[in-house]
Formats: structure tokens, sequence, C-alpha cells
């Protein structure tokens, strides 16, 4: 008998809840996951507790790789999807190596977003998504005096008032797209503002970057429209993520902002299914898509496309309706649960 | 470091890299893997190379380079690799099980074209190893237009991630290629450079491997050779003019090296048409008065042990080399094993004693060869000399021994010279060793008989007679065991939780598991007999006395030295006695031993 080989690309939360669902309902399946991050599962949310030195790097780790090997999942770590051929049910990796699959999730998670209009100096932007981003900055993190941070996405709050805290001149430039995939109305705006600056965090408003310079890879100064100039040894572009699709483009997929994808979380090819913070959801109730945020949302999504993927027709359902605290300030975004260095 | 981490698999030692290039036959594994240990040694470090083959030795197969880099003299090659170059992804994927659990792997990662599932190495990078794609491919075709200088492209990678000295690289390169053109040398030396280039702009380093470009001054000279290299000089320094063999895994090499440098000695090499007519060459030889040898590997050694015999009957100089394989048969060609060690010692008919010698370096292949020579004319004997499959091949840096074969002396005494009337070859003496006089000289006919035989040659069956004969042959291995400098144990002195006994090639894994041991707090000592017939056997008792638990480890299924030395010490002795095909890995001793001590 043909077993599935069941392929999910990505090993963040969306990923292993739908590799979990999938291993209890077809015990003979092969499954494979794919990163193209060293590390293995990881809490990504507590990573500026690590950077802080709140949190060890072995409490980051959420499964160890014994987990794996028990459910005979295949791990396929540090290796990267460039290229699918979807009708063909090809996977093409950066190394070289076809992979085929019967039934395949993305579960891309999104990547921090840099806007144009910076293009000319995005290389002197620094990220703050991945654990390999964190240790960079860690390391560094005593020779930082003054940080610049640029956007103000739901992460950069708290990235923002813990690095203050430790005495820091934390200075935050606000720009309303970094919100996406909320809005950033002026209340929440103004509040965010207020609760930043009572944090000790150097909020500047109503102003945007329009350059950096840079006298080493150290040092930096960045220059603003209204003529500031900010020394700071470290840029954080915090705008927000956009979905992890480049790759993704001329393969055939629907692709918006995020990978389209049914109530069913499958998109518009039949054995292949997207979910988490890499896709954009269709809301029956609504006619209209939305795009997941946040951990336990995408938990939730990883668990109704293993379920789909295994033959169920479990709904994804309505983004929930509750509300975030964004700083002390009710945001219309629910499924961002405030986690906090656990 | 600390050196509990040893036990596990997984150790991070700055400067102690075990690195494996695996490719294709013709891929160039091993010629990298000879540059980079010229490279380093060049640098002070220490070395120990050890390839693998394939089971068949023939054209296309795997061909993999195993070398250990230390700044510590290197006892093992050790047992998995901390680094892998992947010039062949198939080959290098039945590589991964030789790789540490957090090893790094080194591989193409622009191929000429997308290879199907599972055939990419990089495919089967576990969680916690580190792999770093590198074009290997691209890099090479660019300096040398050809693919084929992946190897030198991967030693610039090597050179620049773990942080080696590039000039010593460039040398060794240099040297390498000194037949060749110039544009070849400068092509080579571009392949290693990009190597270089590549890895300091692209490749963010995440391993833990750093040599801090030091280098560790040497004194005096030193040398790179593989122990049946060390072996064929031994040779040549005690002056053979004969050599006869038959070609056989792991042997040959010792008559490759001599069919080109013993007629530079004026001596001569012959290739027989098997290996009783080896052994009979060499026996006609001693016979003579003419130093000569052998070497062959088990199945050969079984074909010559009744010449061995006879040259033991009728007291005749021979030395046999035997390079030890897999057995028994042809049994396993490209492996290795202790097996021979009961053949050696007893494998004759009748009481036939003769010394038996295992060195347990590539140096002691050649001081022991030299010693084998000068024990043979001295005591009228054959003698036997252990390698293995792991010490003929294995390749070291070692000091040349200057001394040479003066330690022994030529025992000129026990030359009969004419006028010593009336001449008896076989003459009794306390020693055993009669004179010996050299055939068609006048008054001292030399009669050579495998019948048992008078002091002065003559067939003779009568029992009395048999029984002096028979102890006059057996007081010469007590003549030997007095003259051979007694084994000295090494470790700590005093009683000992743990002694440990070994022979031949694995005496490396029993030095190394030793050091673990006692660095984990137990009082550990080791002997280490060079001479294994005749044995010291007071020595050996005065340190099993010593000892809580005895253990003998060594490589073959039986315990071959363990039954010699419980027949002396009358005693439970832990016996470490495996067929590993590879050289034993020091790890599994310790465990073992830790296992009997809780
Ligand atoms: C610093 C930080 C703090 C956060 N704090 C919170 C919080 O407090 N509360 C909360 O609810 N959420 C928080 N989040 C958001 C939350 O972590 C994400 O919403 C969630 O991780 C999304 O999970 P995912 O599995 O969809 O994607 P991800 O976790 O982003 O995982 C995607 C995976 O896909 C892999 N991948 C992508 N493309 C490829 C490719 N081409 N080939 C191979 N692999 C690929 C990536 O390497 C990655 O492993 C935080 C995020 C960050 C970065």
């Amino acid at each position: 008998m043909m077993h599935e080989h069941y392929v999910i690309v990505g090993n963040g939360v969306t990923a292993n809840a739908a590799a979990d669902v999938l291993r209890e309902r077809d015990p003979n399946a092969r499954i494979t996951m794919i990163s193209d991050e060293f590390h293995l599962f990881y809490h990504r949310f507590r990573l500026p507790a690590f950077l802080l030195g709140e949190a060890s790097e072995s409490s980051l780790c959420v499964r160890p790789v014994s987990y794996y090997r028990e459910r005979n999942i295949r791990l396929r770590l540090g290796q990267e999807v460039v290229r699918v051929e979807l009708d063909r049910n090809l996977l093409y990796l950066k190394h070289m190596e076809k992979v085929g699959y019967t039934r395949l999730l993305l579960a891309l998670g999104g990547k921090p977003h840099i806007p144009e209009v910076h293009y000319t100096y995005r290389h002197r932007f620094s990220t703050f998504k991945t654990l390999d981003d964190a240790r960079l900055l860690r390391s560094r993190l005593g020779s930082i005096r003054s940080i610049v941070i640029a956007g103000g996405d739901l992460v950069s709050m708290r990235f923002a008032t813990s690095l203050a805290k430790t005495g820091r001149n934390v200075m935050m430039m606000l720009a309303s797209e970094a919100f996406w995939p909320l809005d950033l109305t002026e209340t929440i705006r103004e509040e965010c503002i207020r609760s930043l600056t009572a944090k000790g965090v150097d909020v500047i408003d109503s102003d945007r970057i329009v350059g950096i310079d840079s006298a080493d890879e150290q040092n930096f100064e960045v220059r603003t429209a209204a003529g500031l100039i900010l020394p700071c040894q470290y840029v954080g572009a915090f705008f927000g993520w956009r979905p992890q699709v480049d790759f993704l483009v001329r393969s055939g997929l629907d692709i918006d902002r995020g990978i389209l994808v049914d109530e069913h979380l499958r998109t518009n090819f039949d054995s292949v299914f997207a979910a988490g913070d890499c896709a954009q959801v269709y809301n029956p109730g609504i006619r209209n898509y939305w795009v997941s945020i946040g951990w336990p949302n995408a938990e939730r999504l990883g668990r109704v496309a293993g379920e789909n993927m295994a033959g169920g027709a479990l709904e994804a359902g309505q983004a929930p309706q509750s509300a975030l605290e964004v700083e002390g300030i009710q945001a219309c975004t629910s499924w961002w649960r405030e986690h906090g260095s656990e | 470091m600390d050196r509990n981490e040893r036990i596990g698999e997984n150790t991070v030692n700055r400067e102690d890299l075990i690195v494996k290039i695996c490719g294709s036959a013709g891929d160039g594994s091993i010629s990298a893997t000879e540059i980079l240990n010229r490279a380093v040694a060049s640098m002070g470090y220490h070395i120990m190379n050890f390839d693998s083959f394939p089971a068949e030795i023939r054209g296309f197969g795997k061909s993999c380079g195993h070398t250990r880099i230390s700044k510590n003299p290197v006892r093992t090659p050790g047992d998995k690799a901390d680094c892998l170059v992947a010039l062949d992804d198939g080959h290098s994927i039945s590589e991964l099980k030789n790789l540490k659990s957090n090893g790094i792997i080194i591989y193409d990662s622009l191929p000429p074209s997308y290879r199907d599932e599972d055939t990419a190495v990089a495919g089967y990078i576990e969680p916690g190893m580190i792999g770093y794609g590198v074009p290997l491919r691209e890099l090479s075709t660019e300096a040398t237009r050809s693919a084929k200088s992946r190897n030198l492209v991967s030693l610039g990678v090597i050179a620049t991630l773990f942080n080696f000295d590039p000039d010593a690289f460039v040398r060794a390169i240099s040297k390498r290629f000194s037949g060749k053109k110039e544009s070849v040398r400068t092509a080579v030396l571009e392949a290693f450079r990009l190597g270089q280039i590549f890895t300091s702009e692209k490749i963010s380093k995440r391993d833990a491997i750093d040599f801090e470009r030091k280098a560790y001054p040497r004194e005096g000279e030193y040398i790179i050779i593989s122990g049946n290299e060390s072996a064929a000089q031994g040779c040549l320094d005690a002056g053979i003019r004969l050599y006869a063999g038959y070609p056989i895994t792991p042997a040959t090499k010792i008559m490759e090296i001599l069919a080109k440098k013993l007629p530079i000695q004026e001596g001569v090499v012959v290739q027989t048409e098997d290996e009783i007519s080896a052994v009979g060459h060499v026996l006609g030889a001693g016979f003579s008065g003419t130093r000569s040898a052998t070497a062959t590997s088990g199945p050969g050694l079984c074909l010559m042990s009744e010449c061995i015999n006879l040259g033991v009957m009728a007291e005749i100089p021979m030395v046999i080399i035997d390079c030890q394989r897999g057995g028994p048969s042809t049994g396993l060609p490209t492996k290795t094993e202790q097996s021979d060690l009961r053949i050696a010692l007893y494998g004759a008919s009748g009481d036939s004693p003769r010394p038996v010698i295992a060195p347990t370096t590539v140096a002691e292949c050649h001081s022991l060869a030299m010693a084998a020579f000068e024990i043979s004319d001295a005591y009228q004997t054959p003698v036997i000399l252990l390698l293995d499959f792991f010490l003929s091949n294995r390749i070291e840096d070692i000091v040349p021994d200057p001394e040479g074969s003066a330690r022994w002396g030529r025992f000129p005494d026990s030359i009969a010279k004419p006028g010593e009337s009336p001449y008896k070859r076989y003459r009794i003496t306390p020693s055993g060793v009669s004179p010996r006089s050299m055939p068609g000289t006048p008054e001292l006919l030399f009669t050579a008989t495998g019948l048992e035989h008078t002091e002065n040659g003559r067939p003779n069956y009568d029992a009395a007679n048999h029984k002096t004969m028979t102890d006059k042959r057996y007081a010469k291995l007590d003549a030997l065991r007095n003259a051979w400098s007694l084994p000295e144990p090494i470790g700590d002195a005093g009683e000992l939780d743990v002694g440990v006994i070994s022979w031949g090639s694995s005496a490396g894994s029993a030095i190394e598991a030793m050091e673990i041991l006692r660095e984990r707090g137990f009082r550990v000592g080791g002997w280490i007999p060079r001479l294994l017939m005749p044995l010291h056997e007071d020595a050996l008792e005065a340190f099993a006395a010593r000892c809580r638990c005895l253990v003998v480890t060594e490589m073959n299924h039986s315990g071959q030295f363990a039954d010699v030395i419980e027949r002396v010490v009358h005693r439970p002795i832990l016996r470490i006695a495996k067929v590993y095909s590879e050289p034993m890995p020091s790890d599994d001793i310790v465990r073992i031993v830790l296992g009997e001590l809780s």
C-alpha cells in the first residue's frame, strides 16, 4: 500500500501542531518537516526574555529531537525550499535536492518587513525574528548604548520597554503601517505614546527615517525628515511581518498578502494547504480573507490544517474577536496572546 | 576540556579534530588528506591518518581519507569524525554513520543539477549537526577549468573554518604539485584560495572548533609515513639484500617500496609464485648468511608455516612480517584485526619456538623491524613481526630513529671461525645459541635439516637427544627474554584499580582509554609488551599483582592474548576482545571497564 508522504514546510508552532495531528491520524504515513532554520522548534515569544538574559537558550526549546524520532517524523533543519512545482508535487531545496510529497503544508510564517522607502539603506536595519537574530544581538548588547526602533509593531513594544528598563537610550519612531494587519487608530496611537514614554522610551512621533549612515558595522546615525540625527548602535526594523512567500511567486498558487486558502486551509492546489502567519484565510461569514497573527492562532490553524490534510473537513473559523493589550491598550486583535517571559 | 565529555561521542575539543574527506576514487580525497597532513604537521600538530578502503579493491569505489589532528601526540585515529567533507554525495551518505551527532558536513551547494530525494548528503543533516554549503564544483571550475580540484577548494574551506595557517597549506600544495607545470601550480593554488575566500566571506561559522592559527614549533626533524613504509625502511636500514614476496593486502605496499629502494642498495626483490616459494627464498637466503625478509598476511602465514618450522629446526635466521587482516581464510582483506596472534605464536607442528614481536606505533614498525633482524641473526631463528591493516596503513608524523640497529649489536660471537674443531653446528650452549657457519666455509659444515639432529647436524631420533635439542631451541627464547629490556608498566604506580594489558596496534586505544579513566579518578596502569614470544612472565605477574581489575584489550574474537595472559596470572581477566574491523574505539574500552567497576 502506498503511504502518504506529508511534507510540512516550516518548523514553527503551525507546523508542529499540524505534524502532531497528522501522526495521530495516520500512524504509518511518512512525515517530513523542512525548515531553513537550524534550531529545534522554539518559543519565539520568549526571544525578548532571552535577549535580556531572563531566559536561557535551552528554555526556548519546545521539544527535544527525541520527540520527533519517537514519532518517526523526519526533521530536515537548515534546509530551505527555494522553488516548488505544485503540479508535479515537487519541492526544490536550496542544496539542490528534489523532495516529493503527496500532501503539502506551507507553514512559512512571516518575515520582518522593511518598507520600500528604506530600500537603499535596508541592510543597516537589524531584524528580530529568529533565535539567530536574538543570539547576535545578545552578543552585541554590551556595546550598545542607544537604540533606534523604527516602526512599532506588536513585538517592538515590549522589546523597547524591556531595553529601556536596562538603562539604554531607546528611541522609537512610530510608523503607522507597522501595525498591519491591525489598524493603528488615533486612540491606540496616543495611548501607545503615553505608555511608552512613561516606561522610559523616547517616542519620536510624526517624523520618519530618511537615511542611515554608518561609520563602521557598530555605529550608526539615523537621519530623519525633520532633520534629526540620532546616533545609535542598533537600528531595529519593526514594521511588522509579511508572509514569507517570495519563493512561491509564479508557482501557480493564489497569493495576495499571504497564501490564499479556503476555510479548510486548502490552497487552489488540492494537495497543498497553508496555515499560520503565512496564510490569508477565507471567512465565509464575512466573505473576505483574514490574516493570522500570533502564536495561539497559529497553533489552532496548524491543528485544523493537520486534520484536513489527513482527510478531515474542519473549518478554520473566524478570526477570534476578543482583544489584546498593547501597552495597556485594547487592540482589535485577540489572536495575539500576551506571552510573558514565562 | 573536561575529559569526561570524551566518553560520549560529542566532544568539542578546540585543538583536536577528526576530518574525513570522502569521494569516489579519483575525486582526490586521499591526496587532499595527504596535503592536510603535511600542512598541519608543518605547523607542529600531530596527526594520525587512516584511510578507509572499499571491501573490494577496484576502480571507482568509495575513497575516504580520515585524519586526526591534535596538538598532543595522537594515539588513535578516533572513532567518529568532527567534520565530513563530501566530494561525492552518495559515498558521503554512507559515511554519515561515522560522523559525530554534532558533526560538520561540508558539501557542494551547487552541483550541476538537482538530485533526487535522499541522494544529497545535505538532506541528511540531522538536528545538532552543522552543514556548510560551498559551491565546490563551481569554484574548482573557476580556478582550474575542471571540477577535479574540488578537493583543494575544500582544503581552503577547512583551513579558514578551523583557523589553520593558510601558508602551511600553500607550501604543502606547492610541494605536492612541484613536478607540474607552473600554470597547473598556479591554478591549484587558486582553487585553494577561492575556498578560503568563500569561507571567510560567505560562511558564518557555527561550530566551536578553532585552532587559533597557532603553531607549535617542533624540535628537530619529523617525517610523515605509514606503518608499512616504516617497516620497509626498517628492512632497508637492517641491510637486507633480498626480499621475496607474493602480493597480498595489506602487505603488498612493503614489496612495492622495496622494489623501488632495495636495488639502490644492491638488493633484490623477487615476486614469487606463492607464499611458500617466498618464504623458501627467505629461508635459503638466511641459510647462506644473507639478511632477507618476506611480508604477508594471515592466509600467506598459514602457507608459510611449514618453512618457518624448518627455519626453527634448522636454526636459520629469517624475518616474516605478518600484516594481519580480518580472517579466517581470505576473510576481510581491507579490515583490521589482530587474530593471527595464535598462529604466529604457536602455528606449527611440534614444539616450534620462535620470537614474535608486535610494534604498537608507526615509529616502532621501523625500530622493531630492525630489532627483528638482529634477533633473528643473534638467535638463529625465524622471527615474526606482527603488524595489522590499521598499523600498516595508518600514517603518523614520527621522529626518525637515528640510532638504527646500533642498539642491538650483531652477536658476532655466534659466527664460527675455522679451526674450532670439531665444529658442531648445533653445539649445546647455555644460551642455546650455537656457533653459526656460512655454507661453503671449509671445515665448518652447515648441515641444515628438518629432521631432528645431533649437535653436529646428523639426523637422530633418539628420545634423549630430542629432549636435549628441544630444550636447546627453547633456551634461545630464555636468552632472548633476558637480553630484551623489561616492558615498563605505564601509568600510576602502586596499587591499581585497573590494569590494562594490550598489544600491537590496539595499544594506542588502550592508552587513550587509560588516560580517560585516570581523569575520572581511577588509579590506572598499563602493560604493553612488544615482545610477545617469549613473554616476560615475571614482569607480567608483578604487574597483575598490583591490579584490582585486570583487562586485556585486543581486536580478535577469542581473546588470543588474554588466553596467553590468563595462563600466566591464573586469575579472572576482563577480556575486551572484539572484531571491530575498524581500529578499536577507546570509548568502548572505557565503557566496558566502567561497567565492570560499577
Ligand atoms: C520576537 C517575537 C515575539 C513574539 N511574541 C508573541 C507573543 O507574545 N504572543 C503571540 O501570540 N505571538 C508572538 N509572536 C508571534 C508568533 O511567534 C508567531 O505568530 C508564530 O510564531 C507564527 O507561527 P508560524 O508557525 O506560522 O510561523 P513561524 O514561527 O514564523 O515559523 C515559520 C517557519 O517556516 C520556516 N520557513 C519559511 N520559509 C521557508 C522556506 N522557504 N524553506 C524552509 N523553511 C521555511 C521558517 O524558518 C520558520 O521556521 C512573536 C514573534 C516574535 C518574532
